[in-house]
């Protein structure tokens, strides 16, 4: 295969293994546990510490913490993962579209991201959410469309290599139409790239909707995200911590697993050279 | 005569054993002794080894005498020899040099550190440094930066900062492979006058025999880390006794001509070209003129920056510049076909280009490769299309069987032929190669070019060669044309 047979860094993996095990309790755990339903209140359990019965605590209206968190982190990864896809097609599209043409169009096309990422976007964000009706969908376009900038940037850059690789060249001579080198030789070696720059652009992703979750403008009651969890959590501060305590835990290592994976993949796919030049440049220096 | 540098048993250990050595090897003053081999053999691994330079995870073993004082490899006086008594001229110079200082602070540093001359005094050394290298305009060219400098002048300061803190022994890896042949030829004449006046010894790596003939006294043939043969450049390449030297000297021979066919139609016919990039100021080409009828081929020879490869990007059609005159490809003219038509001329349209690493995509299988052409003109069933593909590559001298690997299994020389089945699958009539054998060593060159020759007789195609190389011109093309700065000159 053309992606180097090296092991994953052991940091990065450990990463992998956080992150899937967090999918795995959050969509699993509820039922494994046999957890109540995290919107019931149960009027006789208000603001109960952690204990056998709660193993998290309850809140104000003894909602089970370790419930509510669960299904904050449903939304709040499910929220990244499809917003992060959203960017992901605009970013891999537009950058490789951009990068490709060249000469005017490529300026035009990178004058507007620079126009598009001077806008404050994350106020627009807010009063986008603010004007209109509320739902999860404009949610996702909203921040699916604040981070997929940066993606097309690095998308673009190197598709503009690409453009002038010898392997393009062929295909143009041969007659190849612009959809044709697109998909058959653009998009293909550009996803190992956009692939990795998604995993620095999920936690953003979460992050973003938990700003606006704590904010007040995320998901509406009685849904939860771990932005609002961490919202009605930081109001109870100083009579019942643990549910700040709890839903912070699980955003903060979400997102460091999201970093370290992040910086891990880019190292191990050597995203910068192409991966059938440099074992063998390196070969001569290393085994003669 | 008196050894100026004697090493005796040198090794070169890694972690997975031996990689060269032991080996043995004397210089005497002013002499020269060439260490040639193919990729891979230990020659620069060698050179680095007595810098005490070795990359890390490598060590040297075996005893090192200069001027008559012996000491250990690799030991605590082995790194104070370094620019003192043993001057290095590596391979790249864009690379061995700060791209943001001056050239001349840089080769006067060397000076203040290793000479530990004050800084006015070292910067009137620079510019005696500077003519004794034959750099023009010493004092200006001091003040210029790397990128300032023409390739040539680059490698004449890198020998300016070898030589700086008086040396006795020159160690050149590959001096020239980023140079024109011409260009190359004036740094060896240089080294070749520094070795007389200075009285310098001068160990040079080189994978280019026909300048080991005209520079070196002798010649050791390196194989795998171990020496093969050695002796005095004359005999050795006269009469190589080995199998491996034998095969080295037999591929450095000009290869054999590859004739044409005559009185072939008209295939490509090229009027009053002239092509200017968006914001050059002067024409990368201009008012070029040629003609190639079907079965011949036309060597396009010129220096780097003669505008050879723009000629063949614009007569593929390219070009993003401004073009003016005339392109007739199998009498169309391709300037004014809309675009698709130019699509479906890519049909009689091959190109294979020069970096056999970046030709072929590093993500697609071989055969995929190979049928892309087919695919993109909608030409066949898959099925068909794999079975062609498969047949294109048994005619390049490519295994069928390792049709569904990837590029980067296989060596360069095999995939500029995979690069040229991709260019002949539609069978075309007309054929571009820009550079396409200058990245391979001589042996592949040699088949390379035979490969081609076949190609060009077999299917009458009419055959653009454009390269740098007087030998490869020769062998294919039934006529040349000669290129500076961008207008045809008289051969």
């Amino acid at each position: 295969m053309p992606v180097a047979a090296r092991p994953l860094p052991p940091l990065a993996r450990a990463c992998l293994l956080v992150l899937g095990g967090m999918l795995a309790v959050v969509w699993l755990g509820p039922w494994l546990l046999g957890l109540p339903d995290p919107h019931r209140p149960e009027w006789t359990a208000l603001s109960q510490a952690p204990s056998a019965a709660h193993w998290f605590g309850t809140d104000a209206i003894g909602r089970d913490v370790l419930a509510r968190v669960l299904a904050g982190g449903r939304l709040s990864l499910g929220i990244g993962i499809l917003a992060s896809a959203v960017a992901l097609v605009l970013g891999l599209g537009y950058g490789a579209l951009a990068g490709y043409l060249g000469g005017r169009w490529e300026r035009a096309m990178v004058r507007a991201l620079d126009v598009l990422s001077a806008l404050p976007f994350l106020l627009l964000v807010i009063l986008l959410l603010t004007l209109f009706e509320r739902s999860l969908w404009l949610l996702l376009l909203a921040i699916g469309g604040y981070v997929w900038i940066d993606l097309a940037r690095v998308v673009r850059a190197e598709a503009a290599r690409l453009r002038e690789a010898p392997f393009v060249l062929a295909a143009r001579a041969a007659g190849a139409t612009t959809a044709q080198v697109l998909r058959w030789h653009l998009l293909p070696n550009l996803l190992p790239i956009a692939l990795v720059y998604l995993g620095l652009i999920l936690p953003q992703v979460i992050l973003v909707e938990s700003f606006l979750g704590f904010l007040g403008l995320g998901v509406d009651e009685p849904a939860s995200s771990w932005g609002t969890l961490l919202a009605e959590g930081a109001q109870e501060l100083d009579h019942a911590p643990w549910t700040l305590l709890f839903p912070a835990l699980f955003l903060s290592l979400t997102l460091g697993a999201f970093q370290f994976l992040g910086d891990g993949l880019r190292d191990w796919l050597d995203v910068r050279g192409d991966s059938g030049r440099a074992p063998a440049a390196a070969a001569p220096a290393v085994a003669p | 005569m008196s050894a100026l540098l004697a090493v005796e048993g040198l090794c070169i250990d890694g972690p997975a054993g031996r990689l060269v050595g032991p080996l043995d090897l004397r210089l005497a003053a002013g002499e020269c002794v060439a260490l040639v081999g193919e990729s891979g053999s230990g020659k620069s691994l060698s050179t680095l080894a007595l810098l005490d330079l070795l990359p890390p995870g490598l060590s040297a073993g075996g005893t090192l005498s200069v001027q008559g004082r012996a000491l250990p490899l690799g030991g605590p006086a082995h790194a104070a020899l370094r620019g003192r008594c043993i001057g290095w001229v590596p391979q790249d110079p864009l690379a061995a040099l700060h791209p943001l200082r001056r050239v001349g602070v840089q080769v006067a540093e060397t000076l203040q550190v290793v000479a530990g001359l004050d800084r006015r005094a070292a910067r009137r050394r620079v510019l005696d440094l500077f003519d004794e290298v034959h750099l023009p305009d010493a004092a200006a060219m001091a003040r210029r930066h790397p990128h300032e400098l023409s390739g040539g002048q680059r490698q004449r300061v890198l020998v300016a900062l070898a030589l700086a803190a008086g040396p006795s022994l020159l160690l050149a890896d590959e001096p020239t492979s980023a140079l024109d042949p011409a260009l190359a030829e004036e740094v060896l004449d240089l080294l070749g006058r520094l070795r007389a006046g200075r009285g310098l010894g001068l160990l040079l790596v080189s994978h280019d025999l026909g300048q080991v003939a005209r520079h070196a006294d002798r010649v050791m043939v390196l194989r795998e880390g171990d020496v093969v043969e050695a002796g005095t450049t004359g005999e050795l390449l006269a009469a190589p006794q080995h199998p491996y030297s034998r095969r080295l000297v037999e591929a450095a021979r000009p290869p054999a001509h590859q004739p044409g066919l005559d009185g072939g139609e008209a295939g490509l016919r090229v009027d009053g070209l002239s092509v200017r990039y968006r914001g050059a100021a002067q024409p990368a080409v201009h008012g070029v003129d040629f003609a190639v009828p079907r079965g011949q081929c036309l060597a396009v020879l010129g220096a780097s920056g003669s505008g050879k490869s723009t000629i063949a990007r614009a007569v593929l059609g390219l070009v993003p510049g401004v073009v003016g005159g005339r392109i007739d490809i199998l009498g169309q003219d391709l300037l004014a076909l809309p675009p698709k038509r130019r699509r479906a001329l890519g049909r009689d349209i091959g190109a294979v280009f020069q970096d056999p690493f970046a030709s072929l995509d590093p993500r697609m299988r071989v055969a995929d490769i190979v049928a892309e052409p087919l695919r993109i003109h909608g030409i066949g069933t898959p099925a068909e299309r794999r079975a062609r593909a498969l047949e294109l590559l048994a005619s390049v001298g490519v295994d069928p069987a390792s049709a569904d690997r990837y590029p980067h299994a296989f060596s360069g020389g095999q995939r500029q032929r995979i690069a040229i089945a991709r260019a002949m699958a539609c069978g075309p009539k007309l054929l571009v190669c820009d550079e396409a054998v200058s990245a391979l060593d001589a042996e592949h060159r040699n088949a390379v070019l035979a490969l081609l020759g076949r190609l060009k007789r077999e299917h009458g195609l009419a055959m653009v060669f454009i390269t740098h190389d007087h030998d490869a011109a020769a062998a294919l093309g039934d006529a040349v044309l000669r290129l500076d700065a961008g207008r045809a000159v008289p051969a």
